[in-house]
């Protein structure tokens, strides 16, 4: 059945895309006037439009490429400070943060670059713990750099980006519209970067690594600017989090941080353009849901990831065709079994 | 003097990061899958071993025993629902399974054993082997070894040895090992697969569970929310000796457990930077032999 | 099949979840005890709204320790106060909500509690990070956050809404190095051992400063994260320095792991401590290794039911299963003073409570006097406690530091 929906999606992709896009346009404005607890639910979606930038930089790491990294947290928490510090302490804050912004995103890419080059031969499991090192090296070194980074005390004040003079934007709703312009712009260029050259170097490392490097493919090269790319709207979602929250501390990005961009990443489907804004959505507004669960929030999250592994492993939008959904999961579906058999005839 | 002490300190802990290891080492070796839920068995280790002390009273073997069975039983849970249907999928498919499952143990036991921190009994009270003494400067220098430090070491260098015996003289042992080497060829000579992953997992987690009453009782206190350094220690140890090698884990648990010390002792404000040590040390491992330290060649990783 | 009902079912949770989100105030923590009929035996004239008290704090995640017992204190007093006649008759009623520790959720949390107005006022948070986050939020709607345990010395003075019961580091600190250190131990070699996190490191630089001024030797200043468990290399480095007593800034499960940790190394030395507070825990996790402790600690409850503290530790312990902690004490307070700011206000605003907040006088809780400072936190007066045959006993009084 999801087949069928895919397949109707397909056809009037483009409608289909323009629709959604007016929809994430237009209902916060809505929002804003009608419903009662209004700044909450825009905070949400805000949220979500965070967790939409980092899940799809982390999608393109993942699942673009096949690379394992659990160590986004430490990307988020450079572009972060990056930002903030440029903020306060070397006075970019309100109209020159614009620049402050592409600056954090680039000194990201650069920490990517740091973190790839003496991983280019690892795989797998392997990698997925250097990255997790990383990750952690970071943060321990932010919370401990008292000089730079203000140790433990984290970077507050934060000031306010300016937009065309108007200083009030820390107000959900125009911060909304802000991020959701960075979004846009993730999206295109990812969608961009993933059908040109590149991005097709990349898949073809994902689905058989020696097989690319037999054809010419530079895997190193290829893997190092991956990372860079992940890392630099990582970085740039950082950023923007800094002058939304107004206060960073090294403790908002601890490894569960980066786990949590894992699961919505998984959950919504690696792979795919679509999948980690899915997955976003979904982890952040069950993790609301649950609220009135009290103590057992987090047990039922818990068991709706195991269910959702059992179920659907390549996440609700994953791509099925690729080596990253499950093949060989014992399904209950025929038409896969057989399909399956076929191919291991040959 | 300083250094023999902080290395003896090392090595103390690096044993019990090296017992940790060996169980996870056999986890993955056998089941071939990688988990984030081995902390949690280690910490359900440890609250056993607490919840047996107060119905039973103050007896160090038989909460060892209780714990390794705790933690097998455990294990057997986290086998059925994130291993067994994933064994031939896409890794990191039962890597969140794991992660899922990793939350689901830690919450339920912040519920059900409740927040705060509880202590274990105190074994030994303080006793300490002295090896050496000398006086520098005024200052009185020994190096010692608690009585806990000692029992310790020798709880895992018993363990150790055992599981050695275990997988190379019996027949179940050649099993596992057969498992852990090849699957389908383990099946083609008659191997019961199935069982002998489900009782190689079991073996490892009970060995996780004994590491972490004596993590327990060596820092006198267990917490529901241990299990995520734990885990995070366990696993860097296993990476760095190289992924399914046994022998391997434990030289790098206490590598790792040596490294700390080391750096705590000679870097300012090196207790902060604790866990930078270790993961550096990691990377540069693996930089220098992407295999682990340890591995030997042609294993499957 | 099954996947069909699967994906039906996401969707129908996702929808749920949106519209749910929306309405959630309908599912409050209803603390009013049932004093309907002290209400109907007065003319029952006009509908008696509760008036409504927000609390933000971990209920889950890694601090639920402390979350829960901002929980049950807070419950506490508004029951206590429920039970009589309310504030100007109107009874008190928490909303409490979960922010997990994490600055995220606390800003939703923040956003939520702005945005209803029926929300007068916010007990909360936990950690320094989630208050100092959502003060931003709290500044713009004119709510008052009242933090019972945010030490960050830059939280109070954020903005005029933000107010802390926990006690400035400038105080504590400089009152542990001259007082405690200086005066009643008479230390001559100290070692400092502190958690590294923006409390931490604030009380202990301020100590430090302080001891040096009056001619102790500091000879080691060592911190360490928080949760760590092991400190047998940092110990042995401390002890290379020959300290003749240790001082410990961190939170009471630390301090016990150290005792212990210190005991078991053979190493004889006197142990102080700033910030655990009288905390039964040492005891219970330190046993004989804590005989002797010293620490400083704002407030003291007996377990003999005397005085109001020991009163309220009672009670709380026999709610909550696990022993008072300084922390729970301070939500407990925090609460009773927005009560009193409260039954003071003529006309129920936020501004106004925060004006009559801001210039409360004479309020004495559990855990001593309370009054703010201009910027919003407060300077309190300490006691010194130590432990003598497994219980607290108290040592000097607050003149002490006169």
């Amino acid at each position: 059945m999801m087949e069928k929906i895919k397949a109707f999606l397909k056809k009037y992709q483009l409608i289909v895309l323009i629709v959604v896009g007016i929809l994430f346009v237009v209902a916060p404005l809505i929002i804003n006037g009608t419903v009662k607890k209004s700044n909450y639910v825009i905070d949400i979606m805000v949220r979500i439009l965070f967790y939409i930038i980092f899940a799809s930089s982390l999608n393109v790491i993942n699942g673009y490429s096949g690379q394992f990294n659990i160590g986004h947290a430490g990307f988020m928490l450079i572009g972060s400070y990056t930002g903030a510090l440029l903020a306060t302490k070397l006075g970019m804050g309100g109209p020159w943060y614009w620049l402050a912004i592409p600056i954090a995103g680039l000194v990201t890419a650069l920490a990517g670059l740091l973190v790839a080059l003496p991983t280019l031969k690892l795989r797998g499991i392997y990698l997925a713990i250097v990255t997790l090192g990383f990750s952690e090296i970071i943060r321990i070194v932010a919370m401990n750099w008292t000089a730079v980074t203000n140790g433990p005390l984290g970077v507050k004040n934060i000031p306010k980006v300016w937009l065309f003079g108007i200083s009030k934007t820390s107000s959900p709703l125009v911060m909304y519209y802000i991020v959701f312009a960075f979004v846009i712009l993730c999206l295109y260029t990812t969608y961009k970067v993933i059908n040109s050259r590149v991005g097709r170097a990349w898949m073809s490392i994902r689905e058989d690594s020696a097989a690319s490097m037999s054809l010419g493919v530079e895997v190193g090269k290829y893997k190092a600017i991956n990372f860079m790319y992940g890392a630099f709207w990582a970085g740039i979602g950082g950023a923007l989090m800094a002058v939304y929250y107004r206060f960073i501390s090294a403790d908002m990005f601890i490894v569960d941080e980066g786990f949590n961009v894992l699961a919505m990443v998984i959950l919504g489907g690696q792979g795919t353009l679509v999948g980690p804004i899915i997955g976003a959505v979904m982890v952040n507004m069950i993790t609301e849901f649950f609220r009135f669960a009290d103590e057992f929030r987090l047990v039922f999250y818990a068991i709706l990831i195991i269910m959702m592994m059992w179920m659907r492993p390549q996440g609700l939008a994953g791509a099925s065709n690729s080596v990253l959904a499950g093949k060989q999961i014992k399904k209950n579906d025929k038409k896969k079994s057989k399909h399956a058999a076929k191919k291991e005839r040959v | 003097m300083y250094v023999l002490q902080q290395l003896l300190n090392g090595i103390c802990q690096g044993s019990i990061y090296a017992l940790m290891a060996i169980g996870y080492a056999m986890i993955y070796g056998i089941v071939g899958l990688v988990t984030f839920t081995y902390g949690e068995i280690i910490m359900m280790g440890s609250f056993s071993a607490f919840y047996y002390f107060m119905a039973f009273g103050d007896n160090l073997v038989l909460s060892l025993i209780c714990g390794f069975a705790t933690a097998a039983l455990v294990g057997i849970v986290v086998h059925k629902v994130c291993y067994q249907r994933f064994l031939d999928a896409p890794r990191h498919i039962s890597l969140i399974c794991t992660i899922g499952m990793s939350m689901l143990i830690k919450n339920l036991a912040i519920i059900v054993f409740g927040s705060t921190m509880k202590g274990l009994p105190i074994f030994f009270e303080g006793k300490t082997l002295v090896l050496a003494e000398k006086t520098v400067e005024g200052f009185h220098q020994q190096l010692s070894l608690t009585y806990l430090q000692i029992v310790v070491i020798v709880t895992v260098i018993v363990l150790a040895i055992a599981l050695s015996l275990f997988l190379n003289k019996t027949r179940t042992g050649v099993r596992l090992r057969a498992v852990s080497q090849d699957r389908k060829a383990a099946a083609l000579v008659g191997v019961n697969v199935k069982n002998t992953t489900l009782l190689g997992n079991c073996i490892g987690c009970g060995f996780g569970g004994v590491a972490g009453i004596l993590l327990g009782l060596y820092y006198n206190s267990i917490i529901p929310t241990m299990g995520g350094a734990a885990g995070m220690k366990a696993f860097s140890s296993v990476v760095i000796g190289g992924l399914s090698n046994i022998p391997g884990a434990a030289l790098g648990g206490i590598s790792i457990g040596v490294i700390e010390n080391l750096g705590i002792a000679f870097i300012p404000n090196g207790s902060g930077y604790r866990d930078v040590f270790a993961f550096v040390f990691l990377i540069i491992a693996l930089v220098i032999k992407p295999e682990g330290l340890f591995a030997k060649r042609g294993n499957n990783a | 099949m099954k996947k069909t009902l699967f994906v039906l079912l996401l969707c129908v949770v996702l929808v749920g979840s949106l519209l749910v989100g929306c309405q959630k105030e309908e599912a409050p923590e209803v603390v009013d005890s049932s004093n309907t009929e002290a209400e109907e035996t007065e003319a029952p004239v006009e509908e008696v709204t509760p008036i409504k008290i927000g609390v933000a704090a971990p209920i889950t995640g890694n601090w639920a320790e402390y979350g829960l017992g901002f929980e049950v204190a807070t419950a506490m007093a508004a029951e206590e106060i429920n039970a009589e006649g309310g504030i100007n008759g109107r009874p008190v009623e928490l909303v409490v909500m979960d922010s997990k520790g994490d600055a995220k959720e606390a800003t939703a949390i923040a956003r939520q509690f702005a945005d209803d107005d029926e929300i007068l006022a916010v007990v909360g948070d936990f950690s320094s990070t989630c208050c100092m986050a959502t003060a931003p939020i709290y500044e713009e709607a004119g709510l008052v956050q009242i933090s019972p345990t945010a030490s960050n010395p830059d939280y109070a003075g954020l903005n005029d809404y933000m107010f802390g019961v926990m006690g400035v580091q400038s105080a504590e600190g400089p009152f542990v190095g001259e007082y405690l250190l200086g005066n009643y131990v008479g230390a001559e070699n100290v070692a400092v051992i502190y958690l590294n996190n923006d409390w931490g490191v604030a009380a202990s630089s301020y100590l430090i400063e302080t001891a040096k001024a009056k001619g102790i030797n500091i000879v080691a200043e060592e911190n360490h994260v928080d949760g760590e468990k092991d400190f047998t290399a940092l110990l042995t480095k401390v002890q290379q320095s020959n300290p003749d007593t240790i001082c410990l800034v961190t939170f009471y499960n630390e301090c016990a792991i150290i005792a212990n940790q210190i005991a078991q190394m053979d190493w004889d030395v006197q142990i102080t401590a700033l910030g655990p507070g009288a905390s039964e825990q040492i005891i219970e996790l330190g046993g004989e290794n804590v005989e002797g402790f010293l620490t400083s600690t704002p407030f003291f409850a007996t377990n003999d039911g005397e005085s109001a503290a020991s009163a309220f530790k009672t009670e709380f312990e026999s709610r909550a299963g696990f022993t008072l902690n300084v922390h729970s004490a301070c939500a407990y307070d925090a609460l009773n003073m927005v009560a009193n700011a409260m039954a003071n206000t003529d006309e129920l605003t936020r501004d106004n409570i925060r004006d009559e907040l801001a210039g409360l006088k004479g309020f004495v809780g559990v855990t001593g006097p309370i009054e703010f400072q201009p910027a919003g936190d407060i300077v309190r007066k300490y006691l010194i406690v130590g432990i003598e045959n497994g219980e607290w006993v108290i040592k000097t009084d607050y003149s002490y530091a006169e």
